[in-house]
């Protein structure tokens, strides 16, 4: 039993310190500063306690718990952006009196729902864990209850969210019912293409899932979501849920599914060709920046279930190797929002950047660094992301998805350049603040300069990458 | 078994008249008062059929919390004063529309129970082998043994959800005046009593 503990140790740990920072925050009055440091302290040693558990695949809890390469990688990944988005958006909470001690402490919980559903091995952890992460996300929406918006994108959440969870309950009880079991292994030898409810369990499955990494044609709350919410959680929904969300589908894709690949593999090639014309498309016309990344991370979700679609191992590590890319890109991208501040409100119109490049050389120069990376221009790492992709599907012979994915890079690299020419050739209308926000500035650092240097050692990320499917 | 259908029958008739009134009493809150007498008696029908867990569970969620939900609800938004215009008056066209619903799924009670009733292969419930452990019981020994793990994460989901709607809704109050005891009792003559001097034919200006 003690041997069985260990597997599970980080998630203990995690929960432990989350209930003692919660009694914390309750007797210490105005402790956002002491439980903000608190949880960014939980968060280094939890990295460090996964990062030295061993890799090889252990199942506990009558085997519905798995502790393996995959997980403990996305675990990291979920952990170390979740680190960045925090203290890069530190200044913004304050000023924008979001500084409840309820916030972070919220922030661990989706970290531990994400744990669940990236270690889950079965039907009823998943789910668990999915419903801890979406409701703290429903909660983080709507954290600004006293504005309009806020309140709006979180209940707009809430409700749809709701009903996908919903469809996604309705194909767990179907699976359950043709299969027998909860257990993904158990469903995966259970599972073939006459099996025709399952395969109707499936879809359903599929449905949740792709609402919750907000696929075409589930993407409709995406945008409203993104503008609404404070920028410090539209930063943390863009980047983290979307990762152990991919996790999971992967996971789904490669454990549970893995014998109707032909049943599933039609119906991802649809969702990813849709949400990547739709990413590029929609975002021309976008005015707000936050709503402009919101269509651009439709568009990348869309880039990224390509290589899912391919139903190869190669196709699933390139989809990880993009999900990374992807998180450190949009780090640096929501970080630069963090700097835009303007007689103390934070401006997020693509017009209030014209000119800034006169005035602010540094940031102009993140942005375009960060904005090339985001349309796929070499020699840049968002280029090697697509790049991995598109090898994976034109090796599985499927010709037209890769053309069309070739396609909208072109359409989308239009808006990104065309916030660079706002950047660099419009004229200066406002000057910004020069904001002593110092994490945000290390996270736009961090973020640029892997973007550049990451051509020159991408065997670093593969080999990595290479590592996670062995077990 | 006569006592057990007697008791049967008691239970099943208080349930039926009950439910009947939820839908045809004038007031509000005597409906939500017939649904937990409704609650109350099927709860004591699932425990005549030997789940006293599921019973249990129904008297303490549904009658202790959702019934006393609706109670306040009730009392709360004053819709107990209501008329009921449903079936009075010439505007009640929700008669003939219920009507259709209602035989549609009885039709539909119909065809299911006759498909059961001459499905090949059913079980009888009488062949079921009843083990002798109470499934209070039974449910005890696996909850925290096999899914321990499911358990704890529901109970971190609801403590999830009650920090969330603490933060969503509470308020702390400006301008209340709260009565402290120890500023009261700590307060000494030297503190709130100040002694003047008033010349005559002068007076003096309170509150300065």
């Amino acid at each position: 039993m003690i041997y069985n503990l260990n597997i599970i140790f980080p998630e203990i740990f995690l929960s432990l310190s989350i209930f003692s920072v919660l009694m914390i925050g309750v007797f210490i009055k105005k402790s956002f500063n002491l439980i903000f440091n608190l949880t960014s302290l939980i968060i280094i040693i939890t990295i460090m306690i996964i990062s030295s558990s061993p890799n090889d695949t252990e199942k506990v809890f009558s085997e519905s718990f798995t502790r393996d390469a995959f997980s403990n990688y996305f675990k990291i990944l979920i952990l170390l952006s979740s680190l960045f988005v925090l203290n890069s958006s530190k200044n913004f909470i304050v000023e924008n009196k979001l500084d409840k001690f309820e916030y972070p402490i919220i922030i661990l919980l989706s970290i531990l729902g994400m744990f669940f559903m990236v270690s889950a091995n079965d039907l009823i952890l998943f789910y668990l864990g999915l419903e801890l992460q979406s409701l703290s996300l429903y909660i983080l929406a709507s954290i600004d209850r006293d504005n309009l918006r806020s309140t709006e994108s979180g209940i707009k959440y809430f409700v749809l969210s709701a009903l996908s969870s919903g469809l996604l309950l309705y194909g767990c009880s179907l699976l359950y019912g043709f299969t027998g079991s909860t257990n993904f292994d158990l469903i995966a030898s259970q599972l073939n293409k006459e099996n025709t409810g399952a395969v109707f369990a499936m879809v359903f499955i599929l449905v949740g899932l792709a609402f919750k990494v907000s696929a075409v044609p589930f993407h409709m709350w995406t945008p409203d979501v993104y503008e609404g919410a404070p920028t410090s959680i539209t930063s943390y929904f863009a980047v983290v849920p979307k990762t152990a969300g991919l996790a999971l589908l992967i996971k789904f894709m490669f454990i549970p599914f893995s014998n109707i690949l032909l049943e599933w593999q039609t119906i991802i090639i649809f969702i990813s060709i849709a949400s990547m014309i739709l990413g590029a498309v929609a975002a021309m016309i976008q005015k707000n920046f936050k709503r402009l990344l919101a269509y651009s991370s439709i568009g990348h979700i869309g880039y990224a279930l390509a290589g899912v679609a391919t139903g190869t191992i190669s196709g699933y590590k390139s989809t990880i190797v993009y999900i990374t890319i992807y998180v450190i890109m949009n780090i640096g991208a929501f970080s630069c929002l963090y700097l835009l501040k303007k007689d103390g409100q934070y401006k997020e119109n693509i017009s209030d950047l014209s000119g800034i490049s006169k005035k602010h050389p540094l940031l102009a120069i993140s942005l375009l660094i960060i904005l090339f990376s985001l349309a796929g221009i070499p020699p840049l790492g968002g280029f090697f992301a697509k790049f991995y992709v598109f090898v994976a599907v034109i090796e599985k012979e499927m010709y037209a998805l890769a053309i069309i994915g070739l396609l909208t890079t072109v359409l989308s690299a239009f808006y990104y350049l065309k916030i660079i020419k706002t950047i660099y050739f419009d004229d200066s209308l406002i000057a910004f603040e020069s904001t002593k926000n110092r994490t945000a500035q290390i996270s736009i650092l961090a973020s640029c300069s892997i973007l550049i240097t990451f051509f020159l050692y991408p065997s670093i990320l593969n080999n990595l990458v290479d590592t996670l499917f062995i077990g | 078994m006569i006592i057990h259908s007697f008791f049967f029958y008691f239970f099943s008739i208080i349930a039926i008249f009950s439910s009947l009134m939820v839908i045809t009493s004038r007031s509000t809150i005597n409906s939500v008062f017939f649904l937990i007498l409704d609650f109350i008696s099927v709860g004591c029908l699932f425990i005549m059929v030997g789940a006293e867990f599921l019973g249990m569970i129904l008297l303490i969620v549904y009658v202790g919390a959702v019934a006393v939900l609706f109670l306040f609800v009730v009392m709360m938004l004053n819709v107990a004063e209501q008329k009921q215009s449903w079936f009075i008056g010439k505007k009640s066209t929700h008669i003939p529309t219920g009507l259709i619903v209602s035989v549609l799924i009885l039709l539909e009670l119909l065809v299911v129970v006759g498909g059961w009733k001459y499905k090949e292969n059913v079980m009888s419930s009488s062949t079921l082998v009843m083990s002798k452990i109470s499934n209070t019981h039974q449910l005890g020994l696996v909850m925290y043994t096999d899914y321990i793990l499911y358990f704890q994460l529901a109970g971190v989901v609801l403590l999830l959800a009650m920090i969330g709607a603490i933060l969503l809704t509470f308020r702390k109050r400006i301008g209340v005046k709260k009565q402290s005891y120890f500023t009261q009792i700590s307060r000494t003559p030297s503190t709130s009593i100040e002694l003047k001097d008033v010349k005559s034919n002068e007076g003096i200006k309170l509150d300065d």
